[in-house]
């Protein structure tokens, strides 16, 4: 039956159904959170693109460990997904710190080639996969209404740990972030530094990528960090607003999934875009007022 | 090998400066006193940015040594192309970086507020505190990265092209801020410019470096400014009207009369 036809699900509904919601609605939230804090170093640093293309390598690492299940080459119990999306993010990430200038390319090049080998192998690994095609669309555009249990966790050990290191060492990277060659005047550890925050995103987007979606992941390490910057000039409150924001996109757009009927990742991602839009809006007003 | 000098903070010796591995100057001998100005000028594209470059770490270097005075305090000005305007911070979170240095970046600053105040008194941007670092003009920018400079109480500031992007007036004003702060704090500075008149005004130690020529000239501002070779790169006229200006301006410290 056309989606359309069908009945709109009542508010009653979703609540009697809570048990079956929660674990997604959760895991959407936590990832708007981790990834919303992230994104503001990710816009800041102008390399946006990172976390579509490390999410595109998360996807073809789903892909290949389902294939390499399939045709037996590694015992089944070591076929994890996440495993498979957390090394192939990490290389992803290793990849994206060599130097441009020393091939003679530049780093949207690197960027533009990791995206596009990581969405072509996953493609193709995909098509010859045929047990496992629902999951591999879930990693490509969003899941349908269930997180695993193990992702659901991980999300949440993930988020309070990466969250909790973030804070600690927040003063040293924005410090390195906003002024590397300072910070390394003044004895920062700034390689250091800047390892800690490619692996934190690294491992963040691999770990939701498996939870919520690719579209999710690159929507939540962009949009939130955007609408924040536009409605604030303070990098205090925008540390605070852009996982409320990722968390609001998270939550708010399985709820509109749910109740008009369309798929999550594209709700969640959709609902971003309409906050950003509005904030952007609300920043040339501002201005010209 | 280490610095015996109480009164020199950086010694080079026999430094050798360029990248990967291939020198763009002969090498270079100079220390750099407690207290003084120094100005470092050549054209663009003379080295003088990877000479300073490598004098604060940030580059090896191709031979030679540069010696730090043991715990020497070091601060930096960057150049305006260094640091990126986007990011949503006031001038007071830019000052505060003032007080990062190793590993001491967990947690609270620790940085005493009055400290702070001091230091942005000093070169007057308490005023700013709450302002965007974005919304300012080059030259409010560019005093308040002094500020952030002048927390960690630095014995030498290394400032690169601190005026690069100024209106005269407000060049004059930054330079004349630059040394009275320098005198009020015994401070060392040791400054990039491609103006040589700030070499002629300020300056108590003058380093001529030019590519091209492979020529390393240091000296005081009369040695390097009189200095055949620096005559032969800018011509006689203008090497002429540099030591005229030095002579007035040496004139008007020692409170002679004014020509």
């Amino acid at each position: 039956m056309n989606p359309a036809e069908t009945p709109t699900p009542t508010l009653q509904e979703f609540l009697d159904s809570w048990d079956l919601f929660r674990d997604p609605v959760i895991t959407g939230m936590l990832a708007g959170v981790l990834l919303g804090y992230l994104g503001v170093y990710i816009v800041l640093r102008r390399t946006v693109f990172v976390s579509a293309a490390v999410s595109q390598a998360s996807a073809l690492g789903v892909s290949l460990v389902f294939l390499l299940d399939m045709y037996e080459w590694i015992p089944h119990a070591l076929a994890e997904p996440v495993a498979g999306a957390l090394v192939c993010a990490l290389l992803a990430m290793g990849f994206f710190t060599f130097n441009p200038e020393r091939m003679r390319l530049t780093r949207e090049g690197l960027l533009g080639l990791g995206y596009l080998f990581g969405s072509a192998g996953a493609v193709m690994a995909g098509d010859r996969i045929t047990q496992e095609a629902h999951d591999i669309q879930a990693v490509l555009f969003g899941p349908g209404v269930v997180v695993r249990e193990l992702d659901f966790h991980l999300t949440i050990v993930t988020t309070v740990l990466l969250m909790g290191a973030h804070l600690l060492l927040k003063r040293g990277l924005v410090f390195t972030s906003f002024d590397e060659e300072s910070a390394r005047v003044q004895g920062l550890p700034v390689r250091a530094l800047n390892l800690f925050l490619f692996l934190s995103i690294g491992v963040a987007v691999a770990v939701t990528t498996h939870a919520i979606g690719a579209l999710s992941v690159f929507a939540f390490s962009v949009l939130p960090a955007m609408t924040a910057l536009a409605l604030s000039g303070r990098m205090n409150v925008v540390f605070i607003l852009a996982p409320l924001l990722g968390m609001v996109a998270g939550g708010g757009g399985y709820l509109f999934a749910f109740f008009l009927r369309f798929p999550v990742g594209g709700s969640q991602t959709f609902l971003a875009c309409v906050m950003c839009g509005l904030a952007m809006a609300s920043a040339v007003i501002r201005r010209r007022t | 090998m280490s610095i015996q000098d109480p009164n020199v903070l950086i010694d080079c010796r026999g430094l050798q400066v360029g990248y990967d591995g291939v020198a763009m100057l002969p090498p270079i001998e100079v220390d750099v006193h407690r207290g003084v100005f120094c100005v470092v000028v050549g054209r663009n594209g003379s080295g003088k940015s990877t000479w300073f470059k490598t004098v604060l770490g940030l580059i090896p270097p191709v031979s030679g040594q540069v010696m730090h005075a043991p715990g020497l305090k070091v601060a930096y000005i960057p150049q305006r192309l260094h640091y990126d305007p986007i990011y949503p911070l006031t001038a007071i979170n830019v000052v505060r970086m003032g007080a990062l240095n190793g590993f001491n970046f967990w947690g609270s600053s620790g940085l005493d507020y009055d400290e702070l105040k001091l230091a942005m008194d000093a070169v007057d941007v308490w005023k700013l505190r709450d302002q965007s670092f974005r919304s300012l003009s080059e030259g409010q920018k560019q005093r308040v990265l002094f500020a952030r400079a002048l927390v960690s109480r630095p014995e030498v500031a290394f400032m690169d092209e601190p005026t690069s992007a100024m209106d005269v007036v407000a060049e004059r004003e930054m330079l004349s801020l630059v040394d009275r702060v320098r005198r009020d704090r015994k401070m060392a500075v040791v400054m990039v410019t491609h103006e040589l008149s700030v070499a002629a005004e300020y300056a108590e130690q003058v380093i001529f470096v030019d590519r091209t020529s492979r020529t390393v000239l240091a000296g005081t501002p009369r040695e390097v400014l009189g200095h055949e070779q620096f005559a032969r790169l800018y011509g006689q006229e203008k090497a002429h009207e540099l030591l005229v200006e030095l002579d007035h301006f040496q004139r008007r410290k020692a409170g002679g009369p004014h020509t």
